[in-house]
């Protein structure tokens, strides 16, 4: 039996004969980044250890990010070191999981799968478990000390998370540490400061979301509707909003067009007052039965799926209105510049030395932990207001990343982070767009033109044409380009 | 000119301030030898040199100790005089009864006094003039007897590379004057950090430069070749000082003829180099090594509606420009820029530009160019601000982002591209809500800091004076619009009216609002020695 925790109990060491009932596994992962510097390549590949959770049916509970990029998945059984390759069955990176399949089901016989816990509460006591090398529990306490809305390592939209303060010991496996309330898994473990000993949870209930859309035919993904908010509480801007009743709701701030409020008709200005028969406060909070209080976009993310229908309670000009939003997943495809692209290679054009990319976040955190500092200013403020600088969408910003001097490119060495508007005299909204004009030269010369200086840059089609392969050859470039 | 791209800054100024080591003495008293050249084994017989090989003459005679207390505006309370600082720079007499020295030296100076070798009097002086642009100021002693034992020093030209020179100065705060000698290593355009938007001619010394030498004079051959200015901190670079260089200094006497400094003129266009065979081809030129492609052509500047993005310049006053921007003047190889450098508002240039494949001839209006004035450091001014309910106004410029330090993207972003993306022309002044001075009236207003006014009551807001007019009314609400998206700012006149006393009291607000950067109020100037 594995050891029990409850409530205000110090933790039992746990009894010999524990291995035989193991919920947990290690988990082997060699990934391989790509190289947004060097498009056509991959970086050197690194491994990661880390613990899984062992689910019913055969399946073991990752964290996202210990599967992103990965070539070769591996697990281990603690007690034996036996090992089996697994396949990633799903992953959502928005909401830090992924769901591992062995080849062989009965590789986690006599593993006894956890259950979910989803009744966790700020005061409660978690045990996170690790292991030993040996494979011998170990097992350390902490207590929950808030439950709200926060964002994921990913920075798309809000999820429930638990936030503890735990004293946790370094193992090899800093991956996917499960929280465990009770014998039954409460959370896993999203990020871990050693300094202020917090540690932030992905809880059960999200876990119990991706579990269940995981169940349908094609996993879509967390649900989001679309607009930004703002806090009545000032009495002035609710006067302002013609909010004449009792305090409450929230101003809408912007609308995404395509997105589900916007198709509803919800409209900047509005006051958000109700979803469903939850009232929302001026703070943009609702009661939840089991949190208490709580931001209102948890009923979007944790309660509600793509596809289903919500009521949105409004204050227009004065007025009640209720609409009716059909939530959806926003796909990273539907981003003017993709906030994550992981497990595909990314897209580049090579022209006569000139390095063509599409703008994303992956690439801007090239740049690092502090990319927000450091990665091109200019390309960083596109990201950051991408939806009020580009509100018709359907479009990539293509870039000049960078130059490898070469014949082509006498004189162009030191360009760098320029956005493409024309080549040829056509309009540039994809890589697509840009290799198809490309075929198109005026007086047998390619114009390419940029939003910043030096405006226009000309490069002969003859002359690229004719040094393409020593281009490849010099710089080891196996492909000009890649277009999906 | 100007500099194109406003991030890449070049480290540290010269020496300025250093209040702790006034009074201390030199760490090092040393006793330099009169031009220690490291004799080599002489023969037996040296006949004694008449005079110590001092080239340069007695500079004693022509160098002054500066002495100047300065209040820096506080950008972040506005109202308030500034903290007081004391340094020390150098200076030395010219021709008229006149001491050259550094803008940086004197720049909001509230009282300046001068010190001269072997005399034990401190004198009040005053301003001339001023110029922020290329880091040099006149000043003079009204005392009558001041300039009368004292030796005007001449200007010569630009030195030779590695020919040496010295340099004379106060450096680290000593009293007594220090030489150092060294050569010319390099002249080129370099950024003026005094305004950190200028770039000019300067001229690269390896003779050490200290804190206390800004201001001193550049010596060779007994005349002055350059005032040092600027170099890198220890960290960065060592052995890399720069001085201005006589061109810049015969400009900056020759503007101020008439009673009054202009300042520089600017063509304001950006242009690149025409180095790729490619582009020489698809523009129709020549393989002749020559023209420059025009790229930005700034629309608050003097080439407006003459050049257009993608013209080519050929030549400027019929110096040919080489496809490196480089023009030749008097045997130097400068940037092309150089030849409007060295003139004045309301002077032509004529510019050989190729467009369209065919030759034209323009001819261009100099005049400067105020977007520019926003990204650079100004001195001598007050702070433009409006307090208005407790929410502080102030418009965008780089004092206010060094005192800010602001993180946000879209302040920078107007910061950086207020020129290129001419941002001016919608928004001269680019007002952030800098701060809130908390009151119950603002207590919910927090997250607006850092928002940039773009409509008050439907109405554009341009300038820091439409936003105080429009704030001196009483409408029932004002629903103040930043750029972006975002709430409204909703403010009750009548209830920021009655806050009114209590917010300046509270926070010692001494005045409401300056809408003008008039001069800073000098203090009398009755009294000259002290």
């Amino acid at each position: 039996m594995a050891p029990v925790f409850a409530k205000k109990e110090p933790a039992l060491p746990a009894p010999a004969g524990v291995q035989k009932q193991l919920s947990l596994v290690r988990v082997n992962v060699t990934g391989q980044p790509y190289d947004y510097f060097r498009p056509w390549q991959k970086k050197a590949p690194f491994s990661k250890r880390a613990l899984g959770a062992v689910l019913p049916q055969g399946r073991v509970l990752v964290t996202a990010d210990l599967v992103a990029n990965e070539n070769y998945v591996e697990l281990e059984r603690a007690e034996s070191g036996e090992k089996i390759a697994a396949r990633v069955e799903v992953v959502d990176y928005e909401a830090n999981l992924a769901l591992l399949e062995p080849v062989e089901k009965k590789f986690l016989d006599g593993l006894s799968p956890l259950e979910l816990a989803l009744d966790t509460v700020v005061g409660d006591r978690l045990a996170a478990w690790q292991l030993e090398p040996t494979g011998a529990l170990v097992v350390t306490e902490g207590l929950v000390t808030t439950v709200q809305m926060m964002h994921y390592p990913m920075d798309v939209g809000q999820f429930l998370t638990y936030r503890m303060s735990i004293a946790m010991q370094y193992r090899e496996n800093s991956y996917t540490v499960p929280l465990v309330k009770n014998n039954k898994l409460a959370g896993l473990l999203l990020r871990y400061d050693s300094r202020s000993q917090l540690l932030d949870a992905i809880p059960a209930p999200i876990i119990t979301h991706f579990l269940k859309d995981v169940k349908t035919e094609h996993y879509r993904g967390f649900p989001s509707v679309g607009f930004s908010f703002f806090p009545t509480r000032d009495p002035q801007l609710r006067s302002f909003a013609g909010e004449t009743g009792k305090p409450g709701g929230v101003y809408v701030t912007s609308v995404e067009p395509n997105m589900p409020a916007g198709k509803a008709g919800l409209q900047v200005g509005d006051i958000v007052t109700a979803i469903g028969n939850n009232e929302i406060d001026p703070t943009g909070n609702y009661v939840d039965p089991l949190y208490g209080k709580i931001e209102f976009t948890n009923l979007i993310t944790s309660h509600a799926y793509a596809g289903d229908a919500l009521a949105l309670k409004v204050q227009r000009d004065g007025k009640s209105m209720q609409l009716n939003v059909t939530l959806e997943h926003r796909s990273t495809q539907d981003y003017v510049i993709p906030p994550y692209n992981l497990d595909q290679p990314p897209a580049y054009y090579v022209l006569g030395g000139l390095i063509f990319q599409e703008l994303s976040r992956q690439y801007l955190k090239e740049w690092g932990g502090n990319w927000l500092r450091e990665a091109p200013q200019r390309f960083v403020y596109l990201d950051h207001f991408q939806s009020e600088l580009f509100p018709e969408g359907h479009r990539r910003i293509v870039i000049l990343s960078q130059v490898l001097p070469a014949n082509n490119t006498i004189g162009y060495e030191d360009l760098a982070y320029l956005t493409v508007t024309k080549v040829n005299g056509k309009e540039i909204n994809s890589l697509g767009d840009l290799a198809e004009a490309v075929r198109h030269p005026i007086n047998g010369f390619i114009k390419i033109e940029t939003d910043e200086d030096p405006k226009q840059i000309e490069l002969e089609a003859v002359q690229v044409a004719a040094e393409a392969a020593a281009l490849q050859e010099n710089y080891g470039i196996p492909s000009l380009q890649r277009l999906e | 000119m100007k500099r194109a791209i406003v991030f890449v800054w070049l480290l540290l100024l010269c020496g300025r301030h250093l209040d702790a080591q006034q009074d201390t003495p030199p760490p090092f008293p040393t006793r330099p030898e009169p031009s220690a050249k490291p004799s080599a084994p002489a023969p037996a017989i040296v006949p004694v040199p008449v005079t110590p090989p001092r080239p340069n003459g007695k500079i004693q005679n022509s160098l002054v100790r500066i002495t100047v207390t300065e209040a820096e505006p506080d950008y972040k309370a506005p109202w308030n005089a500034g903290g007081i600082q004391r340094g020390v720079g150098a200076g030395f007499v010219i021709d008229g009864s006149r001491i050259m020295t550094n803008a940086h030296v004197v720049s909001n100076n509230r009282y300046l006094t001068v010190e001269r070798e072997g005399d034990p009097n401190k004198y009040r002086a005053t301003v001339l003039f001023v110029a922020h642009d290329c880091d040099l100021a006149l000043i003079t002693v009204s005392a009558p007897d001041f300039f009368k034992n004292m030796t005007p020093l001449k200007f010569g030209g630009i030195p030779e590379l590695e020919s040496t020179v010295s340099a004379y100065g106060y450096p680290i705060g000593g009293e007594r004057m220090s030489v150092t000698a060294g050569i010319v290593s390099r002249i080129d355009f370099q950024l003026y950090t005094h305004s950190s938007i200028d770039q000019h001619l300067a001229v690269q010394i390896s003779a050490q430069i200290n804190p206390g030498n800004s201001g001193g004079p550049v010596m060779q051959n007994g005349k002055v070749i350059g005032v040092a200015f600027q170099g890198y901190s220890g960290d960065v670079a060592q052995g890399v000082a720069y001085m201005v260089p006589t061109p810049v200094i015969r400009r900056f006497l020759k503007d101020i003829g008439d009673g009054h400094y202009n300042g520089y003129v600017d063509l304001a266009i950006l242009y690149s180099k025409l180095q790729n065979p490619a582009q020489r081809k698809f523009l129709g030129l020549k393989d002749d090594d020559r023209g420059v492609l025009v790229t930005t052509v700034v629309a608050a500047g003097p080439c407006a509606k003459i050049l257009r993005e993608g013209d080519v310049l050929l030549a400027m006053d019929d110096h040919p420009i080489a496809s490196d921007s480089n023009v030749e003047l008097e045997g130097e190889r400068v940037e092309f820029p150089e030849v409007v450098e060295r003139k004045f508002k309301g002077d032509k240039v004529k510019l050989n530009i190729w467009r369209d494949k065919q030759p034209m001839t323009v001819n261009v209006e100099l005049n400067t160019v105020w977007p520019y004035a926003i990204q650079g450091h100004r001195y001598d001014v007050r702070p433009r601000y409006v307090v208005y309910g407790g929410l502080l106004f102030q418009p965008l410029n780089l004092d206010l982002i060094d005192a800010y330090q602001p993180t946000d993207l879209r302040i920078r972003h107007f910061f950086d591209y207020f020129v290129l993306e001419q941002i001016y022309l919608e928004h001269p002044d680019v007002i952030v809500l800098t701060n809130i001075l908390p009151d119950p009236i603002n207590t919910y207003l927090a997250a607006y800091r850092g928002g940039i006014v773009d409509e008050i009551n439907g109405k554009k807001i341009r300038k820091l004076e439409e936003l105080a007019q429009t704030f001196s009314e009483t409408p029932d609400r004002f629903v103040v619009k930043m750029i972006g998206e975002g709430p409204p700012l909703v403010l009750d006149p009548k209830q920021v009216e009655a806050a009114r006393e209590r917010i300046k009291t509270r926070y010692n607000v001494l005045k409401e609002q300056n809408l003008e950067e008039q001069p800073a109020a000098k203090a009398p100037q009755d009294q000259n020695k002290i």
